[in-house]
Formats: structure tokens, C-alpha cells, sequence
């Protein structure tokens, strides 16, 4: 495959996956904006640019998947925090489910050529 | 402490807001907000801050276009075809054409000037298109077609059309010739005046149908 082409289709899989990984970072707690980004910035290779997060978040916002409240911060401006909605848990369930068969299918085939 | 890093974050804020232009105010804004959030928090963060600090943490945000790209993709907007589909022609838009080109035939003054209101009503036209559609012509194919039976007629009925005034000193007042050859030229005039002002008012429709297909940034009108 050309190397644009597999850049351009890992790009898109990080995109469309992305917003899993925000719902599973909110599973356990709520989180405002700044945490969240940096939780996924930790991670190698999920996101390259900080800023595009943020598009994401509103739409999560928009679609119902996640809620968010203002509360005000000890150290700056106040934060608008992130919380999960039963819609939102629910697509993250649906998505591990999915996700699990998938993963487990690619790594049967690419895992034994591999190996 | 130099006022440097805040301008960097105001001039990043700013490219980021027009780079989002064309989203809904209030996604715009929220996206903004939150970013300008988000520097806020890297910055109180930092301990003793520094331009190159400030530097990396707009880098770290990454290209305002980029940010922008995203946000047209999440929300589905920016692309062409979305924005086509808001502005398909309605009948506002048919009636417009039809009635700009033969409503005056149709319904002498009434159907050309119900023609224009829709022509103005509508938002698939830009201010520049309205005004073409509505000075080319007025009264459309209708208007076009008295003048050339105008026309027609006057040059039936009075065929000694071009007139000279005589040399000063021959005592003769005004002269009407009847030169065949000035008289052929004015027929080539006269007939070309003609076909330009019966194609004009359907070019004009043409043009008004095909920026409703070729504009999907009408919504600026």
C-alpha cells in the first residue's frame, strides 16, 4: 500500500475511534476539557493536534452522548466539566462490544502472518 | 513580564475564530471558548512562563486550520453538497425564473412584477444577481417582444429613416435621403438590437438558473 494511503486510513481510524476513548475516560469520573486532553495526549499516538478534541467534545455535547456543567477552578477560569449520559454509556458498551470482535478478528489474521 | 505570550494567544484566538467562519455562531464560539479555556489553564500551570512556554502550547493545539478542518467534518458543514441541498430551488425559486422571462405575456405588468418580488424574496440569489435578473430586462421576453413589434412597425411605416442635415449654403433646410445603402445598415443594425433584446432576458434566466445550481455560498445574499 502507498504510504499516503495508510496514513490517510490510520488518520481516519484514530478519527472515528477517538470518541470512544473520550466516552471511556468519562466512564469513571467527569472530567473538564483541559484533563481530558491531556489524558489523551499522554497516550502515544491517539491525538496529534490537542486543539481538534474540542470540536469533538461539542458534538459529543450536541449528539447527547455527554453533558457538561460550569464550575469554577481554584486556579484560572472556571471549567466546563464532562460527564457521560446513559446514551453516552450505552454507545461506549455497544462500541467495546464491537470493538472486542474486531480486534480480535484483525489480530487473528495479522498476528499469525506476523508471527 | 512582556506583554508577548498574550499576544500570541489574542492572534491565535483570532486565526482560530475566522478559520471557523463558516460553522453555526454558537459552535464557533463554544470551540473557541474552550481553547481559550484550555491555554488559560496550561498557562496557570507553568511556574515562571516563558514565550517559548506559551509557543508550546499553541503548537501543542495545533494549526487553526486544522482545528477548523475537524470541526467541518464532525459537523458535517463546509462541504459543498450540504450546503446545496439547503438552497435546492423551491417554487419560489421556479416561479422567479418562469415569471422574470414570460410572465408579462402571461399577465401584462402583474406576472413580471410578482416575478421580481419572488426574485427578491428568495435566498438562493446574491444582491448582484437580483439586480441583473431585475434590469435585463424589465417586463423579460414580454418587453423584448413590444419592442421588436415596435420596432417592426415603425420601420414598415416610415422607411426614409436616416436624415441629413445639408451642407451649410445650399439654402436647402433639412434633407431627407433615401440612401439604400445607409438604410441596409441600419436594417443590420436594427435586426441585431432586435436578437440582442429578445436573447438577453433568457441568457438572464440561464444565468439566474445556473448560480441557483453553482452557489453554494448563497447564503451570504
Amino acid at each position: 500500500m502507498v504510504a499516503g494511503k495508510q496514513d490517510a486510513l490510520l488518520a481516519q481510524m484514530r478519527k472515528g475511534t477517538l470518541q470512544y476513548c473520550v466516552l471511556a475516560l468519562l466512564a469513571d469520573e467527569e472530567r473538564y476539557g483541559f484533563d481530558l486532553v491531556r489524558s489523551l495526549a499522554e497516550t502515544d499516538g491517539m491525538v496529534t493536534s490537542e486543539g481538534t478534541i474540542y470540536p469533538l467534545l461539542s458534538r459529543l455535547r450536541r449528539d447527547g452522548l455527554v453533558e457538561t456543567t460550569w464550575r469554577e477552578s481554584t486556579s484560572g477560569p472556571p471549567r466546563r466539566y464532562y460527564r457521560l449520559t446513559t446514551a453516552g454509556r450505552a454507545a461506549l458498551e455497544a462500541f467495546k462490544g464491537e470493538w472486542g470482535r474486531f480486534r480480535d478478528a484483525v489480530d487473528h489474521f495479522v498476528e499469525r502472518k506476523a508471527g | 513580564m512582556s506583554t508577548t505570550p498574550d499576544k500570541l494567544v489574542d492572534r491565535y484566538l483570532k486565526h482560530l475564530e475566522v478559520e471557523l467562519d463558516d460553522l453555526p455562531r454558537d459552535r464557533r464560539s463554544e470551540i473557541v471558548d474552550e481553547i481559550a479555556v484550555h491555554i488559560a489553564e496550561a498557562r496557570a500551570v507553568l511556574e515562571h512562563e516563558t514565550e517559548a512556554d506559551v509557543r508550546n502550547i499553541l503548537e501543542g493545539l495545533g494549526d487553526p486550520a486544522d482545528i477548523a478542518e475537524e470541526a467541518r467534518e464532525r459537523f458535517e458543514v463546509g462541504s459543498s453538497a450540504p450546503a446545496l441541498a439547503s438552497y435546492k430551488p423551491g417554487w419560489i425559486e421556479v416561479g422567479a425564473l418562469v415569471l422574470l422571462l414570460v410572465g408579462a405575456i402571461v399577465l401584462p405588468l402583474f406576472g413580471w412584477v410578482i416575478g421580481v418580488v419572488l426574485l427578491w424574496i428568495s435566498n438562493a440569489w446574491n444582491v448582484r444577481d437580483k439586480f441583473i435578473g431585475t434590469l435585463f430586462w424589465p417586463g423579460g421576453l414580454g418587453f423584448s417582444l413590444f419592442l421588436v413589434f415596435y420596432g417592426a412597425s415603425q420601420s414598415v411605416s416610415s422607411s426614409p429613416t436616416s436624415c441629413q442635415v445639408s451642407p451649410v449654403g445650399t439654402g436647402q433646410p433639412a434633407n431627407c435621403i433615401e440612401s439604400s445603402n445607409s438604410t441596409g445598415v441600419m436594417d443590420v443594425l436594427a435586426i441585431v438590437l432586435m436578437v440582442a433584446v429578445v436573447v438577453t432576458p433568457v441568457i438572464t434566466t440561464a444565468y439566474l438558473a445556473y448560480r441557483l445550481r453553482h452557489q453554494p455560498g448563497a447564503a451570504t445574499a
